[in-house]
């Protein structure tokens, strides 16, 4: 436990010592920094995780917070590890990619600073099980965020973002202290220990606490309807940022609710029920506005929606196991969604990482000025698709192995004898059925259109790969894509202890039958690689003998030429837009001159997020209306605001010498 | 064991002559003689013979994409079970393997059609990706229909569990079947959904993806499209066979049944126009409708009747 507090101290630090030196030394000294927490972290993880061990440290704060433990379980590692290991990566990728902004000496620093500071106060997070000290360690967590979002804040629409992702997160915290005020006024103690008997009793409140935390933890992690900041924040910040909030931050949301689900034990089933259906709105949604985008880093953001959807239907599916006391539809569920957290931390940070590689060499986000990368960026490309199509949830790849198992939940729990379990398992079926097919959409759209064809604008200078330490992260974790996605059952080994703590009921045999299906899904895999491999010889060999030429695109005869003629983003994803037209409103600016024979003509689309104009727009004018009509106390004087400070110091002292 | 080989090697070679039989019934149909049964085999054969003309836009991914999506189908094949003899795989769950497998087949052609820079090709891969989101999903509305009769959740396994002795199977099987045959048309590109024939703007959803495509590359997708479409009248005919058939009947029932799920596609060729390609989604939502009512029927006689 200590070697664990002194990584997370190492990363804050890392992030200190560098404001003295000069931005090349900034970087390395962070780099450094957390390489050396990673030596203290990783061992206790790794022992914990793959152990199933416990560690707890109490520490000793005055009166009221009183004794405050920091717990080190299995759930509480596998976040820790993606949290540390996440940090680490940004902090290589930062090497290369922070060279773009040298020159701006105090910004830079800020930067590492908060960089240190958000990934320390994540880890606190992961651990700290006292409500007050939790909620300290959430805030720091988000207002470091926040200015690392705000780092280009000299333009403006990277200041509304941070601004907009700031009150977004105190309106999350808002409920979440609620939640925990109330939970630890009725169970008498901070200490989430003593939560456990408030949360299991079945009543109307305890759904209502359920739904708070749920609000609280579910606007850190991107659920429909409080996801707004996530696609105004991501693309704002810089692209380390953007991959570590994507990739770790969400998931603490994401730990959050998983805490509250262990503590509960047996869930009330109307909040499995809620958390599953929620999960498919957000799968499904976000990923219909991912595909609408044209914006590499806005489309990458809704993705993690849909992403977070998917995890979401994972938990809800175990929570549902534990409902009808089935253990095999919760270990699948559990598992399922657990494994889902790890591999999108690995393939959203490639992808993340491999725009900003994009952006560093062309400084555009937008798809429709990009095309054929791959010959300039082969490696950059090559791992972007491998995250693609591991994203996609296609065989070979990660992706594959948690959506095979809450498929795999969801059709056990087809078998079951209740009939709302088995409508809801049609309909998660299906959805996930669905997501996965607009997931293939949306990543053909972005690889093909960002890396594949042709240029669709000239670039000023030929991009290259020269900064290989921005590579270096995104072969790690390509590396990590291909072991689990071929050999599955390391992700059993991994994630066994940490499914132990949702499912009491559980039995090795639970497991030992999924290893026996992740063992043969490895040997079917290898038949497709050796079968591609065998056709793709044939080609050769046929070939051979043969001539093979080199031309233009053939393409019906048509061979015009400018690379204009080739589909955009927006484009490729009319015909899918156009089925979805209600969810998705596109508003299409036509400038045209009115005459017969116009010359220039310019023609923009935008689609807009529905969430954002049927419900927010409305409550925040309903808001902002009544709210204006206390707009007379803020009238701009000093005198009348030293005056309301007075009144309030008299108003406490009559309160509390009056109580007496 | 040997049979079982047999029989897959059968099935393996078989897909040619199904074309090769709609393009029959189409010309019987319309007064002519037609092609002969085995034309796709010689065009096949003398593709393969062939050098290829390779766009310089394109790159590795280009190339790589015939080979990756013939394999993944003949996986993808081996997968489903064959009536009588079963699958060469099975594992719980494999049914998500099959319908991902076709999608790493899909998305890799998606990607060389977009390779190639050119603006048809662009346009249909974007309807091929727009149609299969409906496609997929009722696909697997179709699996969560049988997984929910037999209570199993691997294809051989449901196939052998699918004894329904009750009334209404009559019914499921007979939405069952009309949903996936809509599917074959859908994945085979047949008339409604697309036009094998014609390389016209209008028409084209599959066949313009492959338009550089050319000698072994071309032989490759072509077999793949055919396997596709056998693969899915297997399902078919699994449906309707029941697994208590003594064998040697059930073979002949089954290789009857694929002879007339196949002149069934050339008759709605020779019969049907192509639909309008903003029609084509309705056509498809049908598919939807088609599986999701099965499994109406389904929850409401396992639920309903005896309660």
């Amino acid at each position: 436990m200590v070697s664990f507090l002194i990584g997370a101290a190492l990363l804050f630090a890392g992030g200190i010592v560098g404001i003295p030196a000069r931005e090349n030394a900034k970087a390395w000294l962070f780099f450094v920094f957390a390489a050396a927490a990673q030596l203290f972290m990783l061992p206790v993880l790794a022992s914990v995780l793959l152990y199933g061990g416990r560690l707890a440290m109490p520490v000793y704060f005055a009166p009221p917070i009183g004794v405050a433990y920091l717990r080190l379980d299995p759930l509480s590692a596998l976040f820790a590890l993606i949290t540390s290991v996440g940090a680490f990566l940004t902090s290589v990728y930062s090497l290369g990619y922070m060279k773009m902004y040298h020159g701006e000496r105090a910004t830079l620093s800020s930067y590492y600073f908060f960089l240190g500071m958000m990934s320390a106060s994540m880890l606190l997070v992961e651990v700290i099980q006292n409500a007050i000290l939790f909620l300290i360690a959430w805030e720091i967590m988000s207002t470091a965020s926040f200015f690392l979002v705000a780092f280009e804040n000299d333009k403006e629409e990277v200041r509304r973002a941070s601004l907009y992702y700031f009150i977004a997160m105190q309106i999350g915290a808002a409920f979440l202290i609620a939640a925990f005020a109330w939970t630890s006024a009725i169970s008498g103690s901070m200490d989430f220990s003593s939560f456990t008997s408030v949360l299991a009793n079945h009543g109307g409140a305890s759904l209502l606490l359920f739904t708070f935390f749920f609000i609280g933890f579910g606007t850190k992690a991107g659920f429909i309807p409080m996801h707004t900041w996530l696609p105004k924040a991501h693309p704002a910040a810089p692209t380390g940022v953007s991959a570590l909030m994507s990739g770790v931050m969400i998931k603490t949301g994401i730990y959050g609710i998983l805490r509250i689900v262990q503590l509960s034990g047996t869930p009330d089933y109307r909040a499995a029920y809620g958390l599953l259906i929620v999960s498919m709105i957000t799968g499904i949604f976000g990923v219909m506005n991912a595909i609408a985008q044209h914006d590499i880093k806005k489309l990458l953001a809704y993705h993690s929606i849909e992403n977070i959807g998917i995890i979401g239907l994972g938990i809800g599916l175990g929570m549902l196991g534990l409902v009808y006391n089935n253990p095999a539809i919760a270990v699948l569920g559990f598992f399922g969604g657990l494994l889902h957290v790890l591999n999108h931390f690995t393939f959203k940070s490639v992808l993340f990482y491999g725009s900003g590689v994009v952006y560093s060499q062309t400084h555009t986000r937008s798809m429709d000025r990009l095309g054929g990368l791959a010959k300039y960026l082969p490696y950059t490309s090559g791992m972007f698709l491998i995250a693609s199509l591991a994203i996609t949830g296609l065989p070979l790849f990660n992706g594959f192995i948690s959506e095979l198992a809450i498929y795999l939940g969801l059709a056990r729990s087809l078998s079951s004898d209740v009939l709302p379990l088995v409508v809801a398992a049609l309909l998660g079926f299906s959805g996930l059925a669905f997501i996965g097919a607009m997931a293939l959409l949306c990543f053909t759209k972005v690889y093909g259109i960002c890396f594949l064809g042709s240029p669709r604008t000239e670039f000023h200078s030929p991009p290259n790969e020269r900064q290989s330490s921005m590579l270096v992260p995104m072969i790690v974790l390509t590396v990590v894509i291909l072991a689990i996605g071929l050999f599955p059952w390391l992700a059993i080994v991994l994630l066994k202890n940490v499914v132990v703590q949702f499912v009491p009921a559980f039995s090795a045999d639970h497991l030992v039958q999924l290893t026996e299906i992740f063992r043969t899904i490895s040997v079917v895999l290898g038949m497709l690689i050796v079968m591609a491999a065998f056709f793709f010889g044939l080609r050769k060999f046929l070939l051979g003998k043969r001539k093979v030429e080199l031309f233009k695109t053939w393409d019906c005869g048509y061979q015009v030429g400018s690379s204009r003629f080739q589909y955009t983003s927006s484009s490729f994803a009319q015909p899918f837009l156009h089925l979805v037209a209600e969810l998705i409103p596109q508003r299409i600016h036509v400038k045209k001159e009115p005459v017969l024979f116009p010359g220039e003509a310019h023609i923009e689309s935008h689609t807009q997020d529905l969430s954002e104009r049927f419900l927010l727009k409305p409550s925040i004018n309903l808001l902002n209306r009544f709210l204006n009509l206390f707009a007379w106390i803020q009238s701009g004087r000093m005198q009348q605001y030293i005056m309301y400070g007075l009144i309030f110091l008299v108003f406490l002292l009559v309160l509390i010498l009056g109580v007496r | 064991m040997t049979v079982q080989v047999l029989a897959e090697i059968a099935v393996l070679l078989s897909p040619l002559l199904f074309v090769g039989l709609i393009s029959k019934v189409k010309a019987i149909w319309g007064g002519r003689r037609g092609a002969s049964i085995l034309q796709s085999y010689y065009d096949v054969f003398k593709l393969i013979r062939k050098g290829e003309v390779v766009s310089t836009t394109t790159s590795s991914v280009f190339r790589a994409a015939p080979s990756i999506g013939i394999a993944a189908t003949i996986l993808a094949l081996f997968i489903m079970p064959v009536p009588i003899f079963g699958s060469v795989i099975r594992f719980e769950g494999d049914f998500v393997m099959f319908a991902y497998l076709l999608g790493l087949a899909k998305f890799t052609m998606v990607l060389a059609a977009l390779d190639t820079g050119s603006s048809f090709e662009g346009m249909g891969a974007s309807r091929e990706v727009a149609y299969s989101t409906i496609i997929e999903t009722a696909f697997f509305v179709v699996i969560g229909s049988l997984a929910l009769v037999t209570h199993q959740a691997s294809f051989a396994a449901i196939i052998a569990y699918l004894n329904i002795a009750a009334g209404y199977s009559l019914l499921v099987k007979i939405l069952l079947v009309a949903s996936l045959f809509i599917m074959i048309l859908a994945e085979g590109s047949r008339v409604p959904v697309d036009d094998p024939n014609t390389h016209l703007e209008l028409t084209m959803i599959h066949e313009v993806m492959v338009l550089d495509y050319s000698g072994p590359d071309l032989a490759f997708i072509q077999y793949t499209t055919a396997l596709k479409m056998t693969i899915i009248s297997i399902l078919i005919a699994d449906l309707v066979i029941p697994s208590s058939m003594p064998p040697f009947p059930a073979i002949a029932l089954a290789v009857a049944l694929l002879l007339l799920v196949f002149t069934s596609i050339g008759i709605v060729e020779s019969l049907v126009a192509r639909a309008r390609i903003s029609h084509v989604p309705q056509f498809l939502f049908f598919m939807t409708t088609l599986s999701f009512t099965a499994f109406a029927v389904v929850v409401f006689f396992l639920f309903g009747v005896t309660r």
